[in-house]
């Protein structure tokens, strides 16, 4: 039986800035200290972000991968998306539509799928990962 | 017999001045593209048309930025609280000096106009007012006879319903906004129009202009534009298109893309600079058709805001957090799946 761990999704406030980076890290750390943590950030009313910001979210998605988990952003206003493009970390992150999509994406693969002892890419190819182990 | 003006009207409106939709930006006859601002080209293209008397009248209104204007041409603005009406007066002046025939047009625009074929046909015409069209419409674009301006109370209004009509062969570009801009200065660097770039080609498609500073590591891309006085520093890129206007500096590791910087800014580190047009602090998107106002001098900003800042408080405008990134990037020890989604930004 897999157990799906939540996917909890944030709104971010209107501006993303050095001040309220910090209000927003004070949320996400106890979400980013446990096991595979899974968060959407939805950008929608994020209308300026500075440096502090990006680096926000990019601190928060190293925390996550650090512990095998995801950062991932949905519904990006078109100012967030200049910021992201312009410094270089859109492609860094999974961006979604909308907030469901970036939950269904993480749903896909359960994160407690495959088994700690398996290599990652026996989910993947099945058999034939099987296969390679036994080589 | 040759056809010729001898006085021109250039009027710098207030309307004209937020076109752009870049905030505190001037209207766009004082941006510079290419090198040049649009009303010293005007200015020139009226001198090489034999024009003698030019008169610029700017709407008083625009008064915060008149250094800006002094520095545009030789002829010195006059400031009015109505353009129009000071146009009626300036109209009725060219005809006490024995002048015929006047250009009158609003510095809102770029069209490259035959002046001595509009004159033929106005004249032609026996009307009071000739107005140009292109195929999109009216241009704010006259040849007027001054015969009888001292009779008519409201020469604009009568410019306005004038029933004659010039059709515009030439180049037109409106300008109303930052995509029409980089149209232009597209089509300058293309030789789709008259508009030439100010400086040196030093390369087939790449022109920089006098006192221009690009680093040897830099890489400048045809088409492309540096502008005078310009800084292109270490392991930039400059390509498609893209036009750094005078004064203006891109600094280390950021590649401009399709995108126009006006004069006197500043883009920062490590940055990806496309499909926009930067003035100061403002950046306009043209792929997410959005402004945004970025606060943040390590990213975008003024440059002389940033000549001003002493030695020593040059580092933190660098930005903290640009340089924790690009650390970020170097490190080694970092998670083989993280490492993999950061290289594809890299």
């Amino acid at each position: 039986m897999f157990v799906s761990r939540p996917v909890v999704v944030m709104q971010l406030p209107e501006s993303l800035d050095l001040e309220s980076a910090r209000s927003v890290l004070q949320d996400v750390e106890p979400l980013l200290g446990a096991h595979r943590p899974r968060i959407v950030f939805d950008c929608s009313l994020v209308r300026s972000m500075d440096g502090a910001g990006v680096e926000t979210l990019l601190y928060c998605l190293e925390e996550a991968m650090k512990r095998d988990g995801d950062v991932k952003l949905c519904a990006l206003s078109p100012e967030a998306a200049v910021m992201l493009e312009l410094m270089r970390v859109d492609r860094v992150f999974e961006i979604a539509a909308t907030s469901e999509e970036s939950v269904r994406s993480f749903n896909a693969i359960p994160a407690d799928a495959d088994s700690q002892g398996a290599p990652w890419y026996a989910a993947v190819l099945g058999e034939l990962g099987t296969l390679k182990q036994a080589s | 017999m040759e056809e010729q003006v001898s006085g021109a009207i250039i009027i710098v409106d207030f309307e004209a001045a937020d076109t752009l939709a870049l905030t505190a930006a001037p209207p766009p006859a004082c941006i510079e593209v290419l090198g040049e601002s649009l009303l010293a080209r005007l200015v020139g293209a009226m001198q090489v048309q034999r024009i003698d008397v030019v008169t610029i009248l700017v709407d008083d209104r625009l008064a915060p930025l008149s250094p800006a204007f002094d520095s545009i041409t030789n002829i010195p603005a006059q400031w009015v609280k109505n353009p129009w009406h000071g146009a009626t007066e300036t109209l009725r002046n060219y005809k006490d000096r024995g002048m015929e025939m006047a250009v009158v047009m609003r510095a809102a625009a770029y069209a490259e106009v035959d002046v001595e074929e509009f004159v033929r046909f106005h004249r032609a015409q026996a009307q009071f007012a000739t107005r140009a069209f292109d195929a999109h419409g009216p241009l704010d674009f006259w040849v007027v006879t001054t015969d009888h301006i001292r009779e008519m109370e409201d020469v604009g209004r009568e410019m306005e319903t004038s029933p004659a009509r010039y059709v515009v062969r030439g180049y037109v570009n409106r300008l109303t906004g930052p995509r029409d801009l980089r149209r232009l200065v597209t089509d300058g660097l293309g030789s789709r129009c008259q508009l030439r770039p100010l400086g040196a080609q030093i390369r087939p498609g790449v022109w920089v202009g006098e006192g221009a500073h690009i680093h040897r590591k830099a890489r400048i891309v045809a088409p492309a534009f540096i502008g005078h006085g310009s800084r292109v520093n270490s392991n930039c890129l400059i390509t498609r298109g893209s036009s750094v206007e005078s004064n203006s500096e891109i600094d280390f590791d950021t590649v401009v893309e399709d995108s126009s910087i006006l004069e006197n800014s500043y883009v920062g580190i490590g940055l990806d600079m496309t499909h926009s047009v930067v003035d100061g602090c403002t950046l306009h998107s043209l792929k997410h058709n959005v402004t945004v106002n970025i606060a943040d001098p390590a990213l975008i900003g003024r440059v002389a805001a940033r000549r001003k800042s002493s030695p020593s408080s040059e580092l933190p405008l660098l930005g903290l957090a640009q340089h924790i990134i690009c650390a970020r990037y170097q490190r080694r020890s970092i998670d083989a799946r993280l490492a993999n989604k950061y290289s594809l930004c890299l």
